[in-house]
């Protein structure tokens, strides 16, 4: 068989015609190609990468230039020289790269492998796949998801409020229902409100010496400001605290957490202190049911994270470059038969990819 | 000799399984954990059938008819080691938590293989004393419980990993593949909170058999005893977990005891119990 890969991803510098490209409905491009006699083609389109695969007998030219024109021509602008051109295993590898996320800005992010599905999705409804970008695309997928169960790459947080949401998660299950109470309405405090809000946190309390800060704090999260001398008795309602103030002494003490959790009915605590000087007394990490992280804690998991995080690249790779030979394998065998059976022995979502593969 | 062939198999079957879930727990490999389920339930389905045939040889002694063949180590053994895996099926599996089989299902790999190595298969007529029908009363509701609480016991050793775990500062890959802490204190006290009673009715049973046999529902022998110590401490933990709200390491030390009342009941019966010897196949 013939593949062609044609890609402008975040490595360009000029970002023009990825932008143009954009604003092409995948539909367009794939009814464009099909009128125009190619049999199967599949684009994937999002915000940072337009990719398009294009698959043929392996006689068939299909060549690279003819594709830009088009894509030129429907974009209606000059695509220019940046366009990555890749064929037949080169192809195969990339693609299955780009699912597992490791052709990412940010290596892992598992959103792609939902646009690699949709780009796939949006061909079989245009009628362009046929049996060869049906099996390399079910393989594609089933490679992303193997790659994110099987190796650390999706897990593992590289920046510090991002593993204390994680380590939220770890303690509480999911966030959604849970409470956070914020004090102080700095810089970080900020930063760590974002990421509890993106994540479920049904309420947001703020206190800060200031009240017109934690006013304008909760407004923007949609939370609730509350006195300062009142936080105390939040504790007995909230379940992570963010403390970044800049008191000169602690101002969560032994004796104000345990009063708070002998209230709480036994529920996990879990504290998180940003401050310098602390803000949080060491000793109450001692209290059962009681989880004090200070920044140097949460600093040290992103730093191993991020150097677990070259090893999982390592064994995403591993899995790609097998996965891709079995394909190559199976693509040989197209042409000079018998055809070999690639079964994919895992499944993804509880479905089988080993779907009829139609053509 | 197909009862033991059957038995055997499901314990390699349950080993394997052990194994495979031990797998999926350090790599998070799918296809571990499907292997695992698998073993799981081809295991359940031949100690099934070893049981039948078990109780067709048991009742092939017409004094036996209609008496469940649990009155030796290797009849209760192999129940609770079914029971067990059955539980883990029906619980875990069903909540999408088939992670904990790594601390479930070796328990009942070690059940069923100190049934069919160490206890004596062979069969006999029950004791005069024993042909009642509270015979499958009160030992099948005991032991039920009994798996039921080796379950919790699962759950509550993967409870203390994951809360050393977060209180070490330093967790471990480990530390986010098990379930939430919250999700695992939630899964071992409704395990405990619904067994107790069902542990309290089978030696409730237990009385009322010995009422009717002897004329006493309380003999005050040691496995008794230590059945009141091992109510005494789930009730414990009830109470810490419930009422005084306490959580952390201190409820699951307090049921972990609970846990080794059990196995010393169970296992030290016929050492130095007398009416509760029959265990020991004597």
């Amino acid at each position: 068989m013939k593949l062609v890969c044609l890609s402008w991803s975040h490595r360009d510098r000029v970002c023009a015609a990825r932008e143009a490209l954009a604003s092409v409905p995948v539909e367009r491009v794939l009814l464009e190609l099909k009128t125009r006699g190619f049999a199967e083609a599949v684009a994937v389109s999002t915000c940072n990468r337009f990719e398009l695969y294009v698959a043929g007998q392996a006689d068939q030219d299909l060549a690279a230039a003819g594709l830009v024109a088009i894509l030129e021509e429907l974009a209606e602008t000059s695509l220019g020289p940046q366009a990555e051109i890749r064929e037949d295993a080169a192809a195969v590898d990339h693609l299955l790269a780009v699912a597992a996320g490791l052709d990412s800005l940010v290596v892992g992010e598992t959103e792609i492998l939902g646009q690699v599905k949709t780009g796939y999705e949006k061909a079989m409804a245009a009628g362009m796949t046929g049996k060869r970008l049906n099996v390399l695309f079910q393989r594609a997928l089933f490679v992303g998801k193997k790659v994110r169960t099987e190796t650390a790459l999706a897990s593992g947080s590289l920046s510090v409020p991002s593993v204390a949401v994680q380590l939220a998660e770890t303690i509480f299950g999911r966030l959604e229902g849970k409470c956070a109470l914020i004090l102080g309405a700095g810089a970080m405090s900020e930063l760590a409100a974002k990421h509890l809000a993106a994540r479920g946190v049904s309420k947001l309390v703020v206190a800060n010496r200031t009240w017109d800060r934690a006013y304008q704090l909760a407004a923007r999260y949609q939370g609730e400001a509350v006195k300062w001398e009142t936080f105390p008795a939040e504790l007995e309602r909230a379940d992570v605290v963010i403390s970044s103030t800049g008191a000169p002494a602690a101002v969560l003490t032994r004796a104000i957490v345990s009063e708070a959790v002998r209230r709480r009915g036994g529920r996990s605590l879990f504290l998180i202190d940003i401050a310098m000087p602390r803000d949080i007394e060491e000793s109450v990490h001692a209290i059962d049911g009681v989880y004090l992280y200070r920044l140097e804690d949460l600093e040290a998991i992103v730093a191993k994270n991020m150097a677990s995080r070259a090893e999982a690249v390592a064994a995403a790779r591993r899995i790609v470059d097998a996965k891709a030979a079995e394909f190559a394998a199976w693509a040989r065998s197209l042409s000079s038969g018998p055809e070999l059976s690639l079964k994919h022995a895992d499944r993804t979502d509880g479905r089988v990819l080993d779907a009829e593969y139609p053509g | 000799m197909i009862k033991m062939v059957l038995s055997w198999s499901a314990f390699a079957l349950y080993a394997a399984a052990s194994v495979a879930a031990l797998h999926y727990l350090l790599t998070k490999n799918e296809r571990a954990s499907r292997l695992m389920l698998t073993f799981v339930g081809c295991g359940l389905v031949l100690q099934f059938l070893s049981f039948g045939i078990h109780l067709a040889a048991f009742w092939a002694f017409p004094e036996n008819r209609w008496f469940l063949p649990i009155n030796n180590f290797f009849g209760a053994l192999s129940y609770m080691s079914f029971a067990l895996a059955g539980a883990f099926f029906t619980i875990e599996v069903r909540r999408h938590l088939g992670i904990l089989g790594a601390f479930v299902l070796p328990m009942a790999a070690l059940g069923l293989g100190l049934a069919v190595i160490l206890a004596n298969p062979e069969l006999a007529p029950l004791e005069p004393k024993l042909r009642s029908y509270w015979l499958n009363i009160h030992p099948m509701i005991l032991m039920t419980a009994y798996a039921t609480f080796t379950n919790a016991f699962g759950v509550a050793l993967a409870l203390l990993i994951q809360e050393r775990q977060i209180k070490s500062r330093t967790p471990s890959e480990l530390c986010y593949r098990l379930p939430s802490l919250d999700e695992l204190d939630a899964l071992n006290s409704r395990i405990i909170a619904i067994t107790l009673p069902i542990l309290v009715l089978g030696l409730v049973m237990g009385a009322v058999w010995a009422y009717q046999s002897s004329g006493r529902a309380w003999s005050g022998d040691a496995k008794e005893i230590m059945s009141l110590v091992t109510v005494g401490f789930y009730a414990a933990f009830i109470w810490l977990r419930y009422v005084s709200g306490r959580r952390g390491r201190t409820p699951v030390y307090v049921s972990m005891a609970g846990f080794a009342c059990i196995l010393l009941t169970f296992f030290g019966a016929g050492v130095f119990s007398d009416s509760h010897d029959y265990l020991g196949g004597k």
